[in-house]
């Protein structure tokens, strides 16, 4: 019998070692496989046999007393692991917090109920374990959300139908409608989502025609990237030629100007006048060295930006493309809904930037400089500072005081209400920087403010770099030597004495 | 009380009398340090290769993702050392019953006014405490070559939290293994197949439904220790190798029964 076992018990370890080690089930992992099993159930049917014979009736009881300790362990461990399952309690203890979903992510996934995610995935793909974690977490946070996993070689119909081409890819299904996300990150599935949730918030008029900042750019310099984000979160994007404009439609909920390089015509800045007097929204972003007429336009309404460039010496240290303090780090913001969440550890980035001066055109009108530099800034007349590539600008003797960068109004006439929000940058939300610190939560944010719709007003997930800063060789060798072989070292000299003594003994 | 307390210090004297315990935990210790130390030198490598000043340095994103401390070292080292667990803990287990067995010391214990509960309960404990050991030593240098780099302390220890109750669980399996028999070299082979088999299901799901893969995937060691390795400490997988251990510890227990009836 134990020779039987014996052997059985080796064919199975050789059978599945050699299943672990190539990855591959053939010919010999499975008749191991075979002839262990058989040779287990030959030596367990010996051993029942055995034990008939020996055992009497007094035996009994003794053997079914310890099957049933055995049965109740195994129901107490079970229930206790199906318990701690339902409880669900789990650390994150990642450097980065990995699996600590960010709040916005949280918000919608609780505004998607019945949501159904598959998993495609390459069995040797390594980057599924992480995937399927962010999958449990995401379906923690659902209600009544559905998990299946397809090995992506099997499944080749779903694949042609969601257009889905690589291992690693989520699909995300509600109803009728579907999303992929082929890179799965906190980010992409929140976009997926929102996307998934056909939210419709409103139609925006993007200025064209007077080199404006162009929406359908993906290169550095564009802002697709803004439009697109614009469009995940609700919003239609219509081009609006200012050349030809007499009057702004109706169905426009808002305008985007993104830095104007030439004098818009009287006839649409007129047209504008007169959508902001009958409730539009305008985000109007701005450059130094310009003159569009939208400045005239802000102006009007309380917000005067002089064609000055903003120097921030405290954050003066060029990062080789730009002059010294040219480029700002922002972190001092007004209370506004505009800047919910953001705070000093929530920065924003700007280059090139004019700034306001705020006066309200009447009493109850609402003027507030969400975002201002630092208190050591101050302005230059010299507009060639743009160009001076890591040069250090010298201060002309301008007071230094906190700089608005960001301007919002609220104004309220004849109970027709105008929301304006004027930044005096448009680089911050180009492709380059949209996705640099909070830049595009204070852009997105601010356009959600405007167009009245405060509830959409969040920070989104941002990108979660790993660590990837490297352990000094040095110090590791240090460590090697100092701990790594120091202590098998004194655990070998301990059992050598050990055993020298035992012998002596 | 007392007598299990004096059983366990009997066993933990056996251990430490012998030069069989100090050599496992130096193999451990020795293999983890060098395992981890090969892992964080080519970790280092790649990534200087990477940010080598015509790559941009490390201030560009031209590393890529998968080039990180948990990927490049982390991950490979949980991997390796819960598999070198797999072969070293039967070796270790194999004795622990099959011995007095083979001696017929057994007889004696029983005799005495403990209860074959008692002495199950007082070899496991020592068992798992030796485990413990074993994993803390070989944790002394991963943790201080972690902590003087400043960072993923608290993800290493979830990867040895993960590597503890791993080693616990097959503990339990190598007890029972030795339990049922008076040769060690069946208990450390039976062993090892009963953990083999635990393992990973992965090998059998071509052949169940989709419903028994699941399941089986529950039941199998390497996914419930393997989330310790993603930083993910869940009360679900603590409570696992908990039962499994709780389970093993009955089975020995039945062993005993078992010889009373077979003789």
């Amino acid at each position: 019998m134990r020779e039987l076992a014996l052997a059985g018990f080796v064919a199975i370890t050789f059978g599945l070692g050699s299943y672990y080690a190539t990855n591959h089930f053939g010919a010999f992992s499975l008749a191991n496989l075979s002839l262990g099993g058989l040779g287990l159930l030959a030596a367990l049917v010996l051993g029942a046999r055995r034990l008939r014979f020996t055992g009497g009736p007094h035996s009994r009881p003794v053997v079914l007393h310890g099957l049933g300790l055995v049965l109740a362990a195994i129901v107490i461990a079970f229930s206790a692991e199906r318990g701690a399952h339902h409880a669900d309690v789990r650390l994150d203890w990642t450097f980065e917090q990995r699996y600590d979903l960010d709040a916005s992510l949280v918000d919608l996934i609780e505004q998607l109920p019945g949501l159904k995610i598959s998993l495609f995935y390459d069995p040797l793909d390594p980057r599924i374990r992480r995937t399927r974690l962010l999958v449990d977490e995401i379906a923690r946070h659902g209600k009544k959300v559905r998990v299946k996993a397809y090995k992506i070689d099997k499944v080749p119909e779903k694949l042609e139908d969601y257009g889905i081409g690589s291992s690693n890819s989520l699909l995300f299904r509600r109803k009728d409608r579907y999303q992929v996300v082929e890179r799965p990150t906190e980010g992409a599935i929140y976009e997926a989502l929102y996307r998934l949730l056909s939210v419709e918030a409103g139609v925006i008029a993007v200025l064209r025609g007077e080199g404006e900042g162009d929406p359908e750019v993906t290169t550095d310099l564009g802002y697709g990237g803004l439009a697109s984000m614009l469009a995940t979160e609700g919003y239609e994007i219509r081009s609006l030629v200012t050349m030809s404009v007499r009057e702004i439609p109706d169905d426009v909920d808002l305008l985007l100007a993104i830095a104007p390089q030439r004098g818009i015509q009287p006839v649409a800045l007129d047209a504008i006048r007169r959508f902001l007097a009958r409730g539009g929204g305008l985000v109007a972003l701005l450059e130094p060295g310009v003159e569009s007429g939208l400045e005239e336009i802000l102006a009007e309404w309380g917000l005067r930006s002089p064609d000055r460039v903003v120097i921030d010496p405290a954050f003066g240290e060029s990062s080789g493309t730009e002059a010294q303090g040219v480029c700002p780090l922002v972190h001092v913001y007004e209370s506004h809904p505009i800047t919910r969440g953001l705070d000093r550890n929530h920065m924003t980035f700007f280059c090139g930037a004019r700034t306001f001066e705020l006066r309200k055109p009447e009493v109850e009108d609402e003027l507030r400089a969400v975002a201002q530099t630092s208190a050591r800034a101050w302005l230059s007349d010299d507009l060639g500072v743009l160009d001076r590539r890591g040069r250090s600008v010298e201060h002309a003797g301008e007071a230094q005081t906190y700089r608005p960068i960001a301007v919002a109004g609220r104004y309220v006439r004849d109970d027709v209400e105008t929301r304006i929000l004027a930044i005096g940058d448009s680089d911050f939300a180009s492709n380059r920087y949209l996705r640099a610190l909070y830049n595009l939560d204070l852009i997105m944010n601010g356009v959600h403010w405007t167009a009245e719709r405060e509830p959409q007003i969040q920070l989104r997930p941002k990108i979660r770099s790993t660590v990837q800063f490297p352990l000094p060789v040095a110090d590791s060798l240090q460590m090697l030597y100092g701990v790594g072989l120091l202590v098998p070292e004194a655990l070998l000299i301990v059992g050598g004495v050990v055993w020298i003594r035992r012998r002596t003994a | 009380m007392t007598a299990l307390m004096a059983l366990i210090r009997k066993e933990f004297a056996s251990l430490f009398g012998s030069p069989t315990a100090y050599l496992t935990l130096t193999m451990v210790a020795l293999v983890t340090a060098l395992i981890f130390f090969d892992h964080l030198r080519l970790y280092n490598q790649i990534l200087f290769v990477y940010a080598s000043s015509n790559m941009g340095g490390f201030e560009s994103d031209t590393i890529p993702d998968y080039i990180n401390l948990w990927d490049a070292v982390f991950f490979p080292v949980m991997e390796t050392l819960g598999l070198t667990l797999v072969g070293a803990v039967p070796l270790l287990t194999m004795r622990v019953f099959a011995e007095e067995r083979a001696r017929g010391t057994d007889e004696l214990l029983v005799s005495t006014h403990l209860t074959p509960g008692q002495i199950v309960l007082a070899k496991f404990a020592v068992t798992f405490l030796f485990v413990t050991l074993m994993m803390s030593v070989s944790f002394v240098y991963p943790a201080i070559a972690i902590e003087r780099g400043g960072l993923g302390a608290q993800h290493l220890s979830a990867v040895y939290l993960g590597l503890t109750l791993h080693g616990i669980g097959l503990a339990a399996i190598g007890l029972v293994c030795s339990a049922f028999t008076s040769s060690q070299l069946v208990a450390a082979v039976s062993g090892w197949a009963i953990a083999f088999v635990l393992w990973d299901f992965g090998w059998i799901q071509p052949f169940v439904s989709e419903s028994m893969a699941r399941a089986l995937d529950s039941i199998a060691l390497h996914p419930r220790y393997g989330s310790f390795s993603e930083g993910i400490v869940s009360l679900e997988n603590v409570v696992y190798f908990a039962g499994l251990a709780l389970v093993g510890m009955a089975i020995a227990r039945f062993s005993f029964d078992m010889r009373r009836v077979s003789g």
